[in-house]
């Protein structure tokens, strides 16, 4: 390690302290015993610039929610891409990890022109309603790696070791039950969950990670669709270092800098504002000032950056990614793709949902989890409810106050109770009291609506055994019903349970 | 009168006269069931409690008590889906001032366990409490029991139930649609793991199973506010009705034959309490219990 990196440098100082944070609220992102939660990660990507593009393009309405995302952008034409070295988590642990993995030389075909394609293909997609930032926006994969992959596997491991406390100590763990019940309280996840594309969102996070083989910062520089957008709106920034370019003499700027040269031009597209060159410049050279023009910008101001090329073909994939990768259309769709409380059309929900994943963590039922294709691209990493494994629970209205775009509104409890999900439908074939002729009437007992939306007829009948007996047969009253799905969770039958939950928009039919 | 016919009807006569004295034994010494009225939960609560011969006859120093309520749902107290607060309170309290080494309450609820621990009011209402735990349930804690019942063989029933040294059972008195009222017998469902929903289908004998396995040692039975319809779950404060009472006994079937009649019911209108009292779980038949207000 250089003798200056000992030294506490600001943007470093800064990273950590957003990462912390960032961690904190990925941790507070749950119920912890309060209807509302103040603080949650959504802060993060309502300041995500990213996002705040994306949705501007595809919802075409503006949001309050997202006025920081904007505000970051409009510092970016000033300051450039400071979001990425000083704020961006995943950055700080790109630059964290980095320094233990060895590089070989840099991937000549990432750079160049490959981020603008990434990054305008993403814009006009959803200029076309089809909001894709999510699956490539840089928090969007920490965080899913850390709800999808990290968090569980931590908590199945810390309550594996608590249980296989109990197996050798029996009642004596009671004695370690401060400790535990601290880190329980505050940290562990409550229940254990495991998500489909756990994986994916590993090898995600992990390929990000592997990029830093060839070079520094290299899915930073290279490939981030948040970076190359900063960085563009950043190229005309006054906040500048100078020189522009290399000394004739020196070349230790280029070599300490992650993400700006290019040959021995520095380029605004790419710093990040790290000012390690600043810190390692022997002769005092290095600078970062204010200027508003230089004479070498005229030259690059008639460059029609990124160029016409990126934006052709970018409009063409674009259109590509929005209208023609495995999207279906009228009739519906049998995709059972039952969406959060409160969540209107699936097409405004595509425009706006950016797939962080944050409503599957807060799910307190861990009844959310990510579709993976069965929606076609445009469902990928999106939430859906299935009831089998968990249900929406009657008083909370925690998924829609963590969404960042208010994908899943934000809906006053009162509201969200009433709030369709779909409908639960009796499969008579297959439940007990109709098909077996056996009393449950389990659903019914959970039904939370306050007059029950599942009701049941009580009939006698004369039993397969040829007795008499009083069966209580379970139906559902479509208009009070919410699918919240509870019913479907705790039908007692093994495997296909006897009520289901589908998805029905139109309620009157 | 042949040999054959003398044998059989003394015989008869024996086993009759074998029933008749324990009726004799029953009958001296009656299932009592107390019950409180006032404004005051806490307080009706140790009055009823002290009816029937107060804490200490149950919990002695040292002891370790389990108090179940009833925090099944994700309700508010003034929803009467769950036993209010106070009355737990005052139990924990009571259990405390004997001497008891731990009371533990806890519940296998329904829904989110963090919902209804909370929203019930039971956890804030006991917190800071010496000696007294409120946890959540852990699945490693449950332990296979061999149950010799006419349905239930074998079930998880919750460690802490197994090793407590004294059961206070601590139900809301509510409606339900599958049994009509849910009472003591019922609330001992709590302490039961793995498919609840699938003793549904012969409810009756799986909870006469269970309170044969599992005994309450004391029943208080809160009925401050009943849920009178849509139960369990309920929801509709038009559905709940305010009584004021507090009910105990050391006889479950005896308390809940006693609270049925709050619901305008008999307690031969319910199966479970019929199913228990055969069991020999407990006095049904009203006109032998005496019921003692306070």
């Amino acid at each position: 390690m250089r003798k200056d990196d000992m030294k506490p440098k600001p943007s470093r100082v800064s990273q950590i302290l957003f990462l912390a944070f960032f961690l904190f609220l990925f941790v507070t992102t749950d119920y912890r015993g309060k209807d509302e939660i103040s603080v949650a990660m959504n802060a993060f990507f309502r300041m995500d610039p990213l996002v705040a593009a994306s949705h501007l393009l595809s919802a075409k309405t503006f949001t309050i929610l997202l006025l920081p995302g904007l505000l970051v952008l409009f510092f970016a034409l000033f300051l450039g891409r400071f979001f990425c070295g000083w704020i961006c988590p995943l950055g700080t642990v790109i630059d964290l990890v980095t320094g233990w993995i060895r590089k070989s030389r840099p991937l000549l075909f990432l750079r160049g022109r490959l981020k603008y394609y990434v990054l305008f293909t993403i814009l006009f997609a959803a200029l076309f309603n089809m909001n894709l930032a999510g699956i490539l926006d840089p928090m969007a994969i920490l965080v899913r790696f850390l709800t999808f992959a990290f968090y569980p596997l931590f908590g199945f491991l810390a309550k594996s070791g608590w249980v296989g406390l109990y197996r050798v100590m029996g009642d004596a763990r009671d004695y370690l039950e401060p400790g535990y019940g601290f880190l329980k309280t505050y940290i562990l996840p409550f229940r254990d969950t495991f998500y489909p594309l756990a994986l994916v969102s590993l090898l995600f996070f992990g390929g990000v990670l592997f990029l830093e083989r060839f070079e520094r910062r290299n899915w930073c520089r290279n490939l981030c669709p948040a970076g190359a957008l900063l960085g563009l709106l950043g190229r005309f920034a006054p906040f500048r270092r100078m020189p522009p370019r290399l000394c004739t003499d020196c070349g230790i700027c280029a070599e300490r800098c992650p993400t700006a040269f290019e040959g021995d031009a520095h380029t605004k597209t790419g710093c990040i504002l790290c000012m390690d060159c600043v810190r390692a410049c022997t002769q005092g050279r290095a600078r970062f000032s204010f200027r508003l023009r230089l004479r070498s910008d005229k030259a690059g101001a008639r460059r029609f950056e990124p160029g016409r090329r990126v934006f052709v073909t970018s409009l063409l994939s674009g259109l590509f990614f929005s209208r023609m990768v495995g999207r279906r259309t009228a009739p519906q769709p049998e995709t059972g793709l039952l969406r959060p409380p409160g969540v209107g059309s699936e097409g405004a929900f595509l425009e706006r949902c950016v797939r962080c994943g944050e409503c599957m963590k807060v799910c307190l039922r861990s009844a959310l989890y990510p579709v993976s294709l069965q929606a076609g691209l445009y469902g990928l990493y999106t939430p859906m409810l299935v009831p089998r494994l968990g249900y929406c629970e009657y008083n909370c209205s925690l998924c829609g106050q963590v969404c960042p775009t208010g994908a899943i509104p934000k809906l006053p409890i009162e509201e969200k109770k009433k709030a369709v999900i779909g409908i639960a439908v009796v499969d008579k074939n297959h439940c007990l009291p109709h098909a077996k002729k056996m009393n449950c009437m389990v659903c019914e007992e959970h039904c939370p609506i306050p007059d029950k939306a599942i009701r049941f007829e009580t009939v006698r009948e004369r039993g397969y055994d040829g007795r008499e007996i009083v069966l209580k047969k379970p139906y559902v009253v479509d208009a009070a019903c919410t699918g919240c799905g509870i019913c479907e969770y705790v039908c007692p039958l093994e495997e296909k349970a006897g009520i289901v939950v589908f998805k029905k928009t139109n309620r009157k039919v | 009168m042949n040999r054959r016919e003398f044998l059989k009807y003394s015989g008869l006569l024996l086993m009759m006269s074998r029933f008749l004295g324990e009726r004799a034994g029953a009958a001296a010494e009656p299932s009592v069931v107390a019950v409180a009225e006032g404004k005051d939960y806490g307080a009706i609560t140790k009055r009823a409690v002290n009816a029937v011969g107060g804490i200490g006859r149950f919990v002695k120093a040292g002891n370790t008590v389990v108090v179940k309520p009833n925090m099944g749902w994700d309700r508010r107290p003034e929803q009467a889906a769950t036993t209010h607060p106070a009355v737990v309170k005052a139990i924990a309290e009571e259990c405390v001032k004997a001497g008891a080494k731990r009371v533990r309450v806890f519940d296998n609820p329904c829904n989110d366990m963090r919902r209804c621990y909370e929203d019930s009011g039971i956890q804030a209402a006991l917190k800071g409490m010496k000696n007294v735990e409120v946890r959540y349930i852990e699945d490693e804690r449950y332990k296979k029991v061999k149950i010799k019942g006419t349905f239930l063989k074998e079930w998880e029933i919750y460690g802490d139930a197994l090793s407590a040294d004294v059961i206070i059972n601590a139900p809301i008195a509510k409606h339900h649609s599958l049994t009509q009222v849910t009472l003591a017998l019922k609330n001992m469902m709590g302490v039961m793991g793995g498919d609840r929903g699938f003793i549904h289908r012969q409810i009756e004998d799986a909870l006469a199973d269970l309170n044969s396995t599992v005994k309450s040692h004391l029943v208080v039975i809160d009925a401050t506010r009943i849920l009178t319809a849509h139960g369990p779950t309920g929801g509709s404060l038009a559905d709940v009705k305010v009584l004021n009472k507090v009910i105990a006994s050391t006889d479950i079937v005896a308390a809940d034959a006693y609270a049925t009649g709050l619901f305008g019911l008999k307690p031969h209108d319910i199966p479970i309490t019929v199913a228990a009292a055969k069991r020999g779980l407990g006095e049904i038949d009203l006109s032998r219990i005496k019921v003692v207000h306070v």
